[in-house]
């Protein structure tokens, strides 16, 4: 690389194309209109909309921060949030499952297209559908407490899946799970096609096994979709809305997580200012989030992508 | 951007200004005639809610257009209306909604004058609900008068031979069908949410028997939510509800409650009875085959041994100010032919809106009750309601479902007794009149 002189500040100046500058700044012009237009416009405009007092039709003036302060003033919007801890226990479940079915779907199973299909295809189905397909999956008597009855376990011992508030936010976390595992999954098998077979070959030289190719083959190679899917599943936890919001009855009984109560902070009770605090909130916790997740797997990574570096290197000196 | 948008602002005056000059010629709704000006033509597209009734209103439109044969409407029916409406009115993808939550002083802003609430009110019932200083900006599309549905045959089976008038009664009621009858006692319709905000629309005349206390005595009022000892006032409202949870007498499981469902099965006779509207009446009687089975009674509070239905117009249908002045003459026609001509209200189960319609049969149980419409707003004080329910979050009468869901959770669960749960109500209106210094009486 380094013998190849580079070209100097100076000429490289001269050779700027202009028409080529003119094309990329014609065909970003659309796209960047359209960010700013449907991104960061209502976006700097929900920051100021967090700090008035208003509603969709009214502004009745600047509160400052007082917007802010109410929400951590009251403890159901602490327990709204809360409710994320159950999706995200939800999404460590989804991710293991997705990750297990690629491996597996993976080492060249026979009919795997087709699996990969069935446990894809939930993920097709529009949110409200699935919605009221578990409505009538949890309803008492039908599908599945019929499954449980035909297994073996009396009806009376069931608990009822929306009513008892014990278990009815494990239901709905259930619902997404089985929506979005399969999704993870195809992702995850797309990184995982992507890693050289030859590394499997050379670690069963080796003599590593199946387990051992996983953990030091598959996992360091995955890492940056499996960083990505983590990331998404656990943000998208903390702003859970779907299955609340159509299976639980619009977030009755328990819950309504933290986006079901901005919905009705601006829907219900016409406060958009106060919902436009909320939002600023949630978005804070996401970012927040996704740095701690970040730090936290740059830290623990390390060791897994030496050990990948190394694996790697020597396969390379094999060869 | 500001300059643009003041350009935008201008403009809009302007053109304000411009129709406000033409509003003039506009006629009013008790000046126009059907079958005057039959050559008008004009395309209207109509938001309203009543998804379940697209055949029923698409025939309309052609009855309509045998007078007038060049207006076209295109019914634009949403299931989620009350928040749809809200966002889309402001905007000129509609000719004719169905008036959302919006502030009485705001109205103007969006709808065209109907005319004087003098003169129309003494052509149409509840006219007043959606007018601001004299002016009419909204016609009921139907009248209701609140009770309870209830089942006869389920009654009769449970051996209830005289209407409950009172909560006790009522409760009392309840378990004659448990004890008698298979029937379902009350059912909630906890799930589809707002079968429970349905509720608040029994705590004014129904609760006290005054027609000012919902919109004149309640924003003033200290604490409202109180016990008042003689089973009448808001707290006896939602008592029956905590105690009929309490005592067992609503269905098994209610999260997974389904609001088409009920109609069949209140027909048949599966439920004995349900808290709703008359508008609800002719749904349950077309779910089967027991329609005469199907009764309507007031709601079982009595005050100074008289009962009281509260009965006022349903969603009021508005003219969009931005729509041109032939589609706002053609929205007239069409609102007074729906009005005088389709028979909606009677075929609806409605209280009639124009004042000569005749009243359907099921209001037969409603004899020698008082029906009473809420009064409106006094002067200055129109949007004090709307801003103390989104102040103190109960939202009554105006979405607040999750409040009254929240009974049945606690009541089922055992984990707050009710008194509680109205001094918490009481704490938030209270907190809200202080925020919005409302002077309590």
């Amino acid at each position: 690389m380094n013998n190849i002189a580079a070209p100097s500040l100076a000429q490289r100046k001269k050779k700027i194309n202009w028409q080529k500058v003119l094309l990329i700044v014609t065909f970003s012009f659309v796209p960047l209109f359209l960010l700013i237009l449907f991104t960061y416009v209502p976006f700097f405009k929900m920051v100021k909309f967090s700090l008035y007092d208003m509603s969709y039709t009214k502004n009745k003036g600047y509160v400052g921060f007082n917007n802010y302060l109410k929400i951590f003033k009251k403890d159901e919007y602490i327990g709204a949030m809360l409710l994320s801890l159950y999706y995200m226990a939800g999404a460590v479940v989804q991710l293991a499952l997705a990750l297990f079915f690629a491996t597996l779907l993976s080492s060249g199973i026979k009919g795997g297209g087709l699996f990969k299909g069935i446990m894809f295809f939930p993920f097709l189905v529009n949110g409200i559908a699935i919605g009221y397909i578990f409505k009538f999956f949890y309803t008492r008597g039908f599908v599945l407490d019929t499954v449980l009855q035909a297994i073996g376990f009396p009806l009376e011992k069931l608990p009822y899946w929306l009513r008892d508030q014990s278990v009815n936010n494990w239901s709905l976390v259930f619902t997404s799970v089985w929506k979005y595992c399969g999704q993870n999954m195809v992702l995850f098998i797309g990184a995982i096609a992507s890693i050289d077979p030859t590394l499997y070959e050379a670690a069963t030289i080796d003599g590593a096994n199946k387990w051992q190719q996983f953990k030091a083959i598959i996992l360091p190679g995955i890492k940056t979709v499996f960083m990505l899917n983590l990331i998404l599943s656990i943000t998208g936890s903390l702003s859970a809305f779907e299955p609340a919001y159509v299976v639980g009855s619009m977030g009755a009984n328990g819950t309504a997580t933290f986006f079901i109560k901005i919905h009705q902070m601006a829907h219900v009770n016409n406060k958009v200012g106060m919902a436009c605090a909320m939002a600023m909130v949630l978005m804070a916790l996401i970012i927040l989030f996704t740095i701690a997740q970040r730090l936290f797997f740059r830290y623990v990574m390390k060791d897994s992508d030496n050990t990948f570096n190394s694996k790697a290197n020597k396969a390379k000196t094999l060869w | 951007m500001k300059k643009i948008l003041s350009l935008v602002l201008a403009v809009c005056m302007l053109l304000g200004l411009a129709s406000f000059a033409s509003a003039e010629e506009l006629p009013t709704l008790d000046q126009i005639t059907l079958g005057e000006n039959t050559d008008l033509a004009a395309d209207l597209v109509f938001a309203y809610h009543r998804t379940d009734r697209r055949e029923m209103l698409e025939g309309y439109v052609k009855e309509f257009q045998k007078i007038y044969p060049n207006i076209n409407i295109t019914y634009d029916l949403v299931t989620d209306y009350a928040e749809n409406a809200l966002l889309r009115v402001g905007t000129d993808n509609w000719t004719i909604m169905g008036i959302p939550t919006v502030d009485k002083d705001e109205l103007s802003k969006y709808f065209i004058p109907l005319g004087s609430l003098e003169t129309l009110d003494g052509l149409y019932n509840f006219m007043s609900a959606q007018a601001y200083d004299g002016v009419c900006y909204g016609l009921p599309s139907t009248g209701n008068a609140n009770g309870v549905l209830y089942n006869k045959a389920v009654f009769e089976k449970a051996g209830i031979t005289e209407l409950p008038k009172t909560p006790d009664e009522f409760i009392a009621a309840l378990k004659a069908v448990k004890e008698n009858t298979d029937a379902i006692p009350l059912y909630t319709n906890y799930a589809a949410g707002w079968t429970m905000g349905a509720w608040d629309a029994y705590i004014g005349v129904a609760a006290t028997g005054s027609a000012t206390y919902f919109n004149q005595e309640l924003p003033h009022a200290k604490d409202p939510f109180a016990n008042r000892g003689d089973g009448t006032g808001p707290y006896a409202v939602y008592k029956i509800l905590y105690d009929a949870v309490k005592e067992g007498l609503i269905e098994e499981d209610y999260t997974t409650t389904d609001w088409e469902g009920c109609k069949g099965m209140m027909n048949r006779g599966e439920i004995a009875t349900m808290v709703l509207g008359s508008w609800a009446f002719t749904q349950m009687q077309e779910a089967g085959d027991h329609p005469e089975d199907i009764g309507y009674m007031a709601f079982p509070i009595t005050i100074d041994g008289k009962q009281y239905a509260p009965a006022g117009g349903d969603y009021n249908f508005g003219i969009n100010v931005q729509a041109t002045d032939d589609q706002k003459l053609a929205a007239l026609y069409y609102l007074k032919w729906l009005t005088h001509e389709s028979g909606f209200t009677f075929s609806e189960g409605g209280v009639p809106i124009d004042k000569n319609g005749a009243y359907p049969d099921l209001y037969a149980a409603f004899a020698g009750i008082d029906m009473l419409a809420d009064e409106p707003a006094l002067p200055g004080e129109e949007t004090l309601l709307n801003e103390l329910n989104s102040e103190s979050e109960l939202a009554l009468n105006a979405g607040g479902n999750t409040k009254v869901q929240e009974i049945i959770e606690h009541a089922f669960n055992g984990d707050k007794d009710f008194d509680a749960i109205m001094a918490d109500w009481n704490e938030a209106w209270s907190d809200a009149q202080e925020a919005l210094k409302v002077e309590v009486k």
